[in-house]
């Protein structure tokens, strides 16, 4: 027989039903905002012969890039403390460079041919790609960076940055001027550093030439006193949109000067990655509110993605106190886990670079809600996989997301996704 | 008369002189910008010049003391206290460490060679650079003032410029200062004794100077100018300790351009390397390197008045 239940105690058990499901739901967020999963997960401390990871990264000299090899060690302990890779610790070992190139290839060295690293994960360095690549190739050693800013970290065989870079960048944030702004006329601020200044604009102007933007390039100096000069230059040209690529510390002035010279009322503000920083909103203050997009290399940082959460829960239990919570750290996370990951693949008595690398090079589906799409590695002569990203806007005290996912269409990526499509991915 | 007649076209000197107005506006906005650039080198000069002629020594840690200075400000701002307090903060800042170093440490190094004296500058300068990091991260700030707001607007042909009243203001400062210092240095009894001093420290504490009292003012007074220049170039350039400490080179040029003794001089050559530095930007194949401009000036400067630098 058919039991038919009279309306209002179906909508008292529904009631009941979806509060115990909110419950739970709610439980469970608040375990997977404190829990945090890594490896085989299984709380067991791993005791076998350790394992040799390696990184390199600029700490001292101009600026601290540690941030992703801190998240790594971060990770690599939390690996450690949950059965390791079936059982063998993560040996993990940071040298700085200092941003000395010299320096670079010497720490590196000592990695590679000392210490025998099986790979190395979380590097972020100014200067190391361009000293170390060569040396990375020539031993068959992978490495599965955290931030590569420099064109050689880009267009190595051996060197694959987690992060976008600063061409991508700039090409996602000129696509969303045009697209938003309907701008025509777009100046690219850059810096005049090698292998920078003279490649990351170019990949604006390609897309630009394609599409009916003109992008012109304005090369600057980093060590001016004079940012006044430089918003007055771009100004000059009658731009829609002017975007930087610059790092943050010369980004703050040059809007402070803009503001000054009353141009943010005028004329459309961008800026590559660089920006997307917790503190630049607040820096440049309320005339930037709502009026100063960026792009952003990985998801927002308090996006509630579970790897995304994962990440911060991960650094609060393995990680020092004082470790950024920065996309630099989202990247060096990403690193570990896609290293772990893989060795976890493998058997864990034929661990070795050789083995490791052949590994690495089969990486053709490495999933994450921090990323926009799925990463992969392969076997092709450079790595730029991660070239979609999202965009946000300046809300005076914080960045409000605008843009969940743009991919980079620039025609320098041609091989990148030529790759892509052999590994499978659409 | 018709259009087409000799007399309608242009003379080749009204030519050029058309072309020159047109140059002239396009520079104009760079011009505007480097003025007030240059009026803050100037002021930082004259900082130099006031010290070097009392007490012989050419401070290098002038930049990053007034750097110290400014990040007081910026934190007595985040507290909500005010930009008078500010001011006030940066200046004291400024001063106290000036005079801390002109009566523990300089005395000690009084009857040293005077490259000696200004050495050891250096090494003040990179321990309160080094302090300054260590307090303050390197997170991107801005040190607003209200007066960055208003100021002179100007029209030309690549764009509309404002002198802001910061700029103004410096401009009209280093204007007033090159007159009180010089009027300090040649009308006031304490002016005499700090010139006597500069000239030879050793008669001078025979006559009776009290020297330590005369060094002092005048590294107080130095300190007071490096408090007031961190303030506006924090303002104007940025709130950077490293940068702010090796912007007292454009000062450095500026006093060697006014031979270390000529206030007017060290002022319009502080005018003239800010402009410089400013218009520079517009120079195609200089302008990613022209931060090297007042390096360039000095290096000239030196290689010109070399018997002022061998002095220094």
């Amino acid at each position: 027989m058919t039991s038919f239940k009279t309306p209002s105690r179906t909508r008292t058990r529904t009631r009941a039903l979806a509060l115990t499901a909110l419950g739970l739901a709610a439980s469970l967020c608040g375990v997977s905002a404190q829990a945090q999963s890594c490896g085989l997960n299984n709380g067991k401390k791993a005791t076998g012969q350790p394992i040799p990871v390696g990184a390199v990264v600029g700490k001292t000299g101009p600026d601290d890039f540690s941030a992703s090899a801190g998240a790594a060690a971060a990770y690599f302990n939390c690996v450690n403390s949950n059965g390791g890779i079936h059982g063998r610790p993560v040996d993990y070992q940071v040298a700085d460079d200092q941003w000395n190139p010299e320096v670079a290839a010497q720490v590196a060295s000592k990695l590679v041919k000392d210490r025998k690293v099986v790979a190395m994960a979380g590097n972020t360095s100014f200067v190391e790609c361009g000293a170390n690549a060569r040396l990375y190739a020539q031993e068959n050693v992978m490495v599965v960076a955290g931030t590569g800013v420099p064109r050689e970290c880009f267009f190595a065989r051996n060197y694959v940055p987690l992060n976008a870079g600063p061409r991508v960048s700039a090409t996602i944030a000129t696509m969303y001027a045009a697209r938003q702004y309907k701008a025509k006329k777009i100046v690219c601020v850059i810096p005049n550093i090698p292998s920078l200044g003279n490649w990351a604009c170019e990949g604006p102007k390609e897309w630009g030439r394609k599409n009916g933007v003109e992008v012109q390039t304005l090369t600057i100096d980093p060590g001016s006193a004079d940012p006044t000069s430089v918003v007055l230059q771009a100004a000059a040209q009658k731009p829609d949109a002017i975007l930087f690529d610059v790092p943050k510390g010369l980004l703050v002035p040059m809007l402070g000067a803009a503001e000054q010279q009353g141009l943010g009322r005028k004329i459309h503000f961008l800026s590559a990655a660089p920006a997307y920083n917790v503190e630049v909103p607040k820096s440049i203050g309320a005339y930037w509110k709502d009026n100063f997009d960026t792009n952003l290399e990985f998801q927002p940082l308090e996006s509630k993605g579970p790897d995304n959460q994962n990440w911060l829960a991960v650094m609060d239990k393995y990680g020092k106190k004082d470790d950024p919570r920065d996309t630099f750290s989202q990247a060096g996370y990403l690193a570990a886990r896609l290293l772990t990951e893989t060795l976890l693949k493998m058997d864990p008595q034929k661990i070795e670079r050789a083995s490791v690398t052949e590994a690495l090079r089969q990486v053709a589906d490495f999933r994450s809600d921090i990323l926009c799409k799925p990463f992969h590695i392969g076997a092709g002569q450079r790595h730029n996989a991660n070239n979609s990203g999202p965009m946000a806007r300046s809300n005076g005290a914080g960045w409000t997301p605008t843009e969940p996912c743009l991919q980079a269409d620039d025609p320098e990526l041609a091989d990148v996704r030529a790759d892509a499509q052999k590994l499978g991915q659409k | 008369m018709t259009p087409n007649s000799p007399m309608c076209e242009p003379t080749p000197r009204s030519w050029a002189r058309n072309k020159l107005e047109r140059r002239l506006d396009t520079l104009l906005p760079f011009l505007v910008s480097g003025l007030g650039l240059g009026a803050v080198y100037a002021l930082s000069g004259m900082g130099l010049v006031l010290l070097y002629r009392s007490s012989g020594v050419l401070n290098f840690a002038f930049g990053a003391i007034g750097a110290m200075g400014a990040y007081v400000a910026w934190s007595v701002l985040q507290q909500g206290l005010g930009l008078s307090w500010a001011c006030l903060a940066a200046v004291a800042t400024a001063m106290a460490l000036s005079l801390g170093y002109g009566r523990l440490l300089a005395p000690r190094l009084a009857h040293r060679d005077p490259s000696i004296r200004s050495i050891a500058t250096l090494g003040f300068a990179l321990v309160v650079m080094g302090l300054t990091d260590w307090l303050w991260d390197e997170q991107p700030r801005r040190l607003n003032l209200p007066t960055d707001a208003g100021g002179l607007e100007f029209s030309t042909a690549i764009g509309d410029v404002r002198l802001t009243t910061t700029r103004l203001l410096s401009l009209a400062l280093a204007a007033l200062m090159m007159l009180g210092i010089g009027l300090l240095l040649s009308r006031t009894r304490i002016g005499l004794k700090m010139r006597a001093l500069a000239n030879d420290r050793e008669l001078s504490a025979l006559l009776g100077i009290r020297v330590l009292q005369v060094d002092g003012v005048a590294w107080l007074l130095s300190g007071a100018f490096a408090g007031v220049c961190g303030l506006l170039l924090a303002n104007m350039v940025r709130l950077q300790a490293t940068l702010l400490t090796f912007l007292v080179i454009p000062a450095f040029a500026a006093a060697i351009l006014g031979r270390l003794s000529s206030l007017p001089l060290t002022v319009l050559a502080g005018l003239a390397i800010g402009v410089l530095e400013a218009v520079s930007i517009t120079w195609p194949g200089y302008a990613p390197y022209r931060s090297a401009t007042p390096f360039l000036v000095a290096l000239l400067a030196c290689l010109f008045f070399r018997n002022t630098t061998r002095k220094a």
